[in-house]
């Protein structure tokens, strides 16, 4: 490499001699001066701690690694721990129908929290989802009946939330406004703007074409499953293969130490607030046709479903921490515990206590591994930093 | 504290610095930041850059990094005079500023915080235009630098909170090590660190040196500075008033010059 080529051949003597001066200073060092001026930003690093040799209270690594896998992929494991619970008790579970009809509840909720989660992840929020599916609900309805056709009407309802998205990202990421307050306003606002565009009444009957949105099916599943799977496999690519997932972890861990190493800080949470709204009106539009109707009742409370399914997959809600299989269970999780509740006859009250109580064991679970990652770990005194044994060894 | 280093040889000096900073100057609003500032880095040799709290310091390593932009004078990076207005212009340029709070994210590993924004994507054309991130490259660049380095760190998929202070410090700056930069700015680099951690960070900076690269070593710490520059600029209230071999000074003189007792017109 360039770097060991660079060098000159400097004669090895002075260097040889500096490092003895090095080695032979740092003994002599004063504890006092070298605290002296202390760092306020880096004040967990556990520098205190390396002294104790006995290392009591400090987690092995196996255990440390073990936990943080369990928190990002602890879900996956609970969602198949569920099902086969429900198989257990229910012979109708496991069945290829029951199963497309959670495929089909579930698919909605994980449209939405693909670019819910990356957001997250970030250290932002969306909370105006739910507003805009009934926003493009609406939109789409008074489009169609002023008779632009469907594709036309289907346009302007995803032109319609991602318009909002684009608005959220102009607040929150132009303007540095908070991103609770603003998504907070536009669960609001975009609910209230559906109302006015439709004056409470219900447009339906859209006709063959647009139904198809959520009944044709292919290889057994209907059509927003497939759709469902397509966000999932964009959300990958963009999580996973391509490097956006990892800074988008950088911007919801830190977001100035992100900055300073080159990372677009503000674009990249506004092109997912407009991801947000984008996928948010599509998944609007797929109850729309459902319904066949632009009722006014789509959306209600769905934020914070999506919100469930986020948190409970393992994404950190303070940022930094969270990775796409695990959204992926925390949306099946959700639509497996509540089909499930229902198949084997539990009260619809018990099923909202048993989200409360996966909710709050995501919670513990979040707080634990953060915990354990301000503790050191297999740091000791003899492990340093160079490999050299007459350096290394003497720390 | 250890005695000025007589015996110590001088390094070896390239033709030309790596890094020259000729006549910078920077004001906030009405406060003069640094007037007139001009110095040079060579391959291979540690430049020790102190001064009082306000000196000027943290302004002029922002202007290294590409932070801020000085109003006036230019910086030379091999010979090439460069406009450095953002911190990607002025990695580019092969210069790795390490600043106090390291920039490393706690919850990403030793890798993934290396390769940060600077994905290595492939492998080939195709899966390069679509920016799908090479990990195996990545990982054997790691593995090679840690090699190259001599450096004892956890695993490379050991995530940056299971660190040590100072094994945090080698991260960040192997990091641009890895990336073979022509210049290192470390500032602080040994602040928040305690005895055998801040040992291990100055033994490795000797290493750096090893390896070719121009470093420029910010401290408060007169005698780290001591132990590890091979030359000493001295700011005071925004002006170089000092630069020398470390070899032809003393520590009394250089805490003279920080304070001003010995005047800025005496000096070089």
């Amino acid at each position: 490499m360039s770097c060991s080529g660079s060098s000159t051949p400097t004669g090895s003597d002075p260097i040889a001699e500096r490092r003895r001066q090095v080695r032979a200073a740092s003994t002599v060092m004063p504890d006092e001066e070298m605290r002296g001026v202390s760092d306020p930003i880096d004040v967990q690093a556990p520098v205190q701690s390396t002294r104790s040799t006995s290392g009591e209270r400090r987690p092995s690594m196996a255990r440390y690694r073990l936990l943080g896998w369990a928190q990002q992929n602890g879900m996956f494991f609970a969602l198949l721990l569920l099902c086969v619970f429900f198989a257990l008790r229910s012979d109708n579970f496991l069945t290829i129908t029951n199963l497309s009809v959670i495929a089909g509840q579930a698919a909605t909720v994980g449209i939405i929290a693909v670019p819910g989660a990356m957001l997250v992840l970030s250290g932002y929020v969306d909370l105006s989802v739910g507003s805009l599916m009934v926003l493009a609900a609406a939109v789409f309805g008074q489009v169609f009946e002023a008779g632009t056709g469907t594709p036309g009407a289907v346009l302007a309802a995803l032109a319609a939330g991602a318009a909002w998205g684009a608005v959220n990202a102009a607040f929150i990421s132009g303007l540095n406004f908070s991103p609770i307050v603003v998504t907070l306003a536009g669960l609001a606002g975009a609910r209230g703007l559906a109302e006015v565009l439709t004056q409470g009444r219900t447009v339906s009957q859209f006709g063959e074409g647009f139904s198809r949105l959520a009944r044709s099916q292919l290889l057994g599943q209907r059509a927003p499953v497939w759709i469902a799977v397509a966000v999932f496999a964009v959300g990958f690519y963009v999580w996973t293969v391509g490097p956006w997932g990892r800074h988008m972890t950088a911007i919801g861990a830190d977001e100035v130490a992100a900055r300073s190493v080159g990372i677009r800080t503000r674009r990249i949470p506004a092109v997912l607030y407009i991801g947000s709204g984008l996928s948010a009106a599509l998944a609007g539009l797929i109850f729309t046709s459902r319904l066949d109707g632009a009722s006014l009742s789509i959306g209600v409370g769905q934020e914070l479903v999506v919100l469930s399914a986020i948190l409970l997959g393992g994404i950190s809600f303070t940022g930094g921490r969270g990775s796409l299989l695990g959204v992926l269970s925390g949306v099946l999780f959700l639509g497996v515990l509540q089909n499930g509740l229902i198949l084997i006859g539990v009260g619809v009250f018990f099923q909202n206590v048993a989200l409360g109580a996966a909710l709050f064991f995501a919670a513990a679970l979040d707080a634990a591994y953060r915990r354990l990652e301000r503790l050191p770990v297999g740091v000791d005194e003899r492990q340093g930093i160079l490999a050299d044994p007459e350096v290394g060894g003497r720390a | 504290m250890t005695p000025a280093s007589g015996g110590r040889a001088e390094a070896p000096r390239h033709a030309e610095p790596v890094l020259s900073i000729r006549g910078v100057s920077k004001h906030y609003g009405p406060t003069q930041a640094l007037t007139d500032v001009s110095l040079n880095s060579w391959r291979g040799e540690v430049l020790g850059l102190i001064g009082d709290n306000g000196a000027g310091k943290s302004t002029l390593v922002n202007i290294i990094a590409g932070v801020v932009t000085p109003d006036s004078g230019s910086i030379v990076v091999d010979g090439v005079a460069e406009r450095l207005t953002s911190p990607a212009g002025a990695l580019e340029r092969g210069i790795e500023t390490v600043f106090q709070n390291l920039s490393l994210i706690p919850t990403l590993n030793i890798t993934e915080n290396i390769f940060l924004h600077r994905e290595i994507y492939g492998p080939g054309r195709f899966w390069s235009a679509l920016r799908r991130m090479d990990r195996s490259a990545m990982q054997s660049k790691v593995d090679d630098g840690y090699r190259r380095l001599g450096l004892d760190l956890p695993p490379p998929t050991t995530k940056v909170a299971a660190l040590s202070g100072g094994q945090r410090q080698a991260v960040a700056v192997s990091r641009a090590v890895i990336w073979e930069r022509k210049v290192v700015v470390l500032d602080e680099p040994t602040a928040a660190l305690g005895v055998k951690q801040t040992a291990l960070v100055l033994a490795f900076i000797d290493r750096l040196r090893d390896h070719g690269v121009g470093v420029i070593f910010i401290s408060h710490n007169l005698e780290h500075v001591q132990q590890m520059c091979d030359r000493v600029v001295v700011l005071r209230l925004g002006r170089k008033v000092f630069d020398s071999r470390l070899a032809d000074t003393t520590g009394r003189e250089l805490v003279e010059r920080m304070t001003g007792a010995i005047a800025a017109s005496e000096s070089l």
